[in-house]
């Protein structure tokens, strides 16, 4: 009795012994780090969708060279949860690779943990140039940065308001205002950097917590400096906040350039309202954006809306969308979950501009960082977000009133 | 000179906005003796709230209000019922602790039934500007301005007067002497956390108009209105309307003149000069009021 006994054992331990290693072969498991709850978590939620369609399209294909790709999710609210949860995924779950992670500070956290771990790490969203600025070799970024924002913006004021204007850019008496934390000063900056190189006239700049209730001071600053021009690195409340406390202080620039966040969200266009109209924005490509410069778009809309049942609520989902893809296809190009193999693999991997959904090409430099990613310049016309610049994904001209 | 004028309204009427939020912190702390952390996620509760009665009823904000101040009273007092009285003999930070974990609840609650979208009542009664010689008002922070003041009035007569308001100070300066004189402890401390609570749903009520309704909403004022008890006196009903008022003019002036990047800083280093002046604040009691 005891003898089948045992050999019953033996042998169930052996079915499951066996199934647990066709699984692992079958398989490839790939870590999500988002933040998923707390105040992030609308745009990080967001993001994860990017990825999680791109998954599900390359598992259609056929997965990775045969394996099937599993999406191991994480949640990381701020850099101490990055930290916890980088580590459990790379020694719990062994993850091939993470992708990450919508905010800065959680992809800065993360990224120390999986270095040092040596899982390959790829950053789709967060944008502060630190992210592939400290020498970390496996860590690889799709997504354009803090300072592309920045001369977007910049280069739209000369390029496209000013001439709309009919003015010398020089002219124009600029504010700068932006958000206190790492996004809003990083942009602020670089922005401050760049004017003062091409000489324009910066007549305020100054930043306030993302977290007040209150900018009718900062609002009676910029009025009584007289500036024509605002720049505005916000999220999403202090955006609404501006706009509503503007309204309320009679004060009406000629023109706004939001950058990014806050600025493209449909939510905050209906919760400002009719002063949204004509406003400027700075941001990763929107699914609005002209379809002959970005390759596979409208598959990309279709797809979301018949998974999720509504359109993309920002374009951190395209962007997640085709940075995952990219990186898909370079773990596949690879053949191995070697680190070293990896890099070498996304150091080779190039592709022309327009021929992902976002318009952008890939190239990567020795930094891991994509050197041809960009943002676009929208206008909120009509209630909604055109892309008017540049010309190749353009589908509006742009509206401004003398 | 209407410039001034203009950062004096701003400030006032902004104070008007911080005041309302702090009678219902300042009168849980004085009665109750709890340090309330969920203070800013009952006020989240009760701006979701309205805007559900706005989504779903078509109600104005201001039609709300008692709705909202029911529904916010049977949390508050189901709260005390339930979470704090087990707790009342226990350690003041184990209490701390149970404050914190509803606030970790109901945040985490809010952003599994509505996400973290931003939600606003459209309002066209309350969000005007008007202006008289030169200064602009917003009529619905005026509103609010007023409601504050008359409520902390009302709530101070009802304590200096009524048998509730004589109990509700008895408890705040004894617990134990003023059960011996026949307070019915639990419920009394039952009525005043469903009265700070009711008082944050009007406080929900009146924030609704001029801002959007998001599941972290409570952690942005909710600071403010912590420095604002502190500084008026943990418990003192004036003491939180001046301290209100005083924080919102730091907040309009320093804003203005210093920047608003320091305004914080400016109001943090006020605080903590009147503090290390008056350790019980403004209008504190002295030694064993806290």
């Amino acid at each position: 009795m005891i003898k089948s006994l045992k050999h019953i054992t033996a042998v169930v331990g052996l079915a499951v012994t066996m199934s647990v290693t066709t699984v692992h072969a079958q398989e490839i498991k790939i870590g999500a780090l988002f933040p998923l709850s707390g105040g992030l978590a609308l745009l990080g939620d967001e993001s994860l969708r990017g990825v999680q369609l791109a998954v599900e399209e390359r598992n259609a294909a056929g997965g990775i060279n045969g394996q099937k790709i599993v999406i191991v999710k994480a949640d990381a609210v701020d850099a101490n949860q990055a930290v916890g949860e980088a580590r459990r995924l790379t020694s719990g779950d062994s993850v091939a690779a993470i992708f990450g992670s919508y905010a800065s500070g959680i992809a800065v956290a993360a990224t120390q943990v999986t270095e040092l771990a040596g899982v390959p790490y790829f950053e789709l969203g967060a944008v502060a140039d630190t992210v592939t600025g400290r020498g970390l070799k496996y860590v690889f970024r799709s997504n354009s940065t803090a300072k592309n924002f920045a001369d977007r913006s910049i280069e739209s004021l000369t390029q496209v308001v000013a001439p709309a204007l009919k003015v010398d850019p020089k002219t124009l008496k600029i504010a700068i205002i932006y958000e206190d934390g790492p996004y809003g000063t990083l942009v602020g900056g670089f922005q401050k950097d760049e004017a003062k190189r091409l000489g324009l006239n910066v007549v305020e700049s100054q930043s306030y917590s993302a977290k007040t209730v209150d900018l009718s001071s900062l609002i009676l600053r910029v009025k009584s400096a007289g500036a024509d021009i605002v720049l505005h690195t916000a999220y999403q409340n202090d955006a609404v906040l501006f706009f509503r406390q503007a309204a309320a202080a009679s004060y009406k620039p000629r023109a706004v350039i939001g950058a990014g966040g806050g600025y493209s969200l449909n939510d905050t266009a209906q919760a400002v309202g009719a002063p949204m109209e004509g406003v400027f924005d700075v941001d990763f490509p929107q699914i609005t954006m002209n379809e002959a410069g970005a390759q596979g778009l409208k598959e990309f809309v279709a797809s979301y809306q018949k998974h999720f049942n509504m359109p993309p609520r920002s374009g951190h989902s395209l962007v997640n969308y085709v940075g995952a893809k990219a990186f898909l296809d370079i773990l596949a190009k690879a053949k191995s979950t070697d680190k070293d193999k990896i890099r070498e693999t996304v150091l080779a991997y190039k592709q022309p501009a327009g021929s992902s959904a976002a318009g952008w090409g890939f190239q990567f430099g020795e930094n891991g960082q994509n050197q041809m990613a960009t943002t676009n310049l929208m206008q909120w016309q009509h209630g909604k977000l055109v892309t008017v610049y540049p010309a190749s994904v353009a589908t509006a001209k742009p509206i401004l009133s003398n | 000179m209407s410039l001034l004028l203009q950062l004096l309204v701003n400030g006032l009427l902004l104070g008007g906005s911080y005041a309302i939020i702090s009678i219902g912190l300042t009168l849980i702390f004085g009665v109750v003796r709890i340090v309330n952390f969920a203070h800013g996620e009952f006020l989240m509760v009760g701006m979701y709230v309205v805007w559900l009665c706005a989504q779903h009823l078509g109600l104005h904000p201001y039609a709300s209000i008692p709705i909202v101040v029911l529904i916010l009273f049977g949390l508050g007092a189901l709260m005390q019922r339930n979470i704090i009285q087990p707790l009342l003999s226990a350690d003041g930070h184990i209490q701390i602790f149970a404050t914190v974990g509803v606030s970790t609840a109901l945040l985490n609650l809010a952003l599994i039934l509505f996400g973290a979208d931003i939600r606003k009542v459209d309002a066209s009664f309350g969000t005007q500007p008007f202006s008289i010689g030169g200064i602009t008002f917003v009529s619905g922070q005026l509103i609010t301005f007023v409601v504050a003041i008359v409520v902390a009035t009302a709530l101070h007569l009802f304590l200096r007067h009524t048998y509730t308001g004589r109990a509700f100070r008895a408890l705040a300066q004894n617990r134990v002497a003023a059960a011996l004189m026949g307070v019915n402890v639990n419920a009394m401390y039952v009525l005043a956390f469903g009265m700070g609570t009711a008082l944050v749903g009007l406080a929900a009520a009146l924030m609704t108009v001029q801002y959007p309704a998001f599941p972290t909403v409570g952690s942005y004022f909710v600071l403010t209105a912590f420095v604002i008890v502190v500084l008026g006196g943990m418990g003192s009903l004036p003491g939180a309307v001046i301290g209100a008022m005083f924080i919102g003019l730091i907040d309009s002036f320093a804003g203005y003149y210093v920047g608003p990047d320091l305004k914080e800083v400016v109001y943090f280093l006020v605080f903590l000069s009147i503090l290390s002046i008056r350790p019980t604040g403004l209008f504190g009691l002295g030694q064993g009021s806290e």
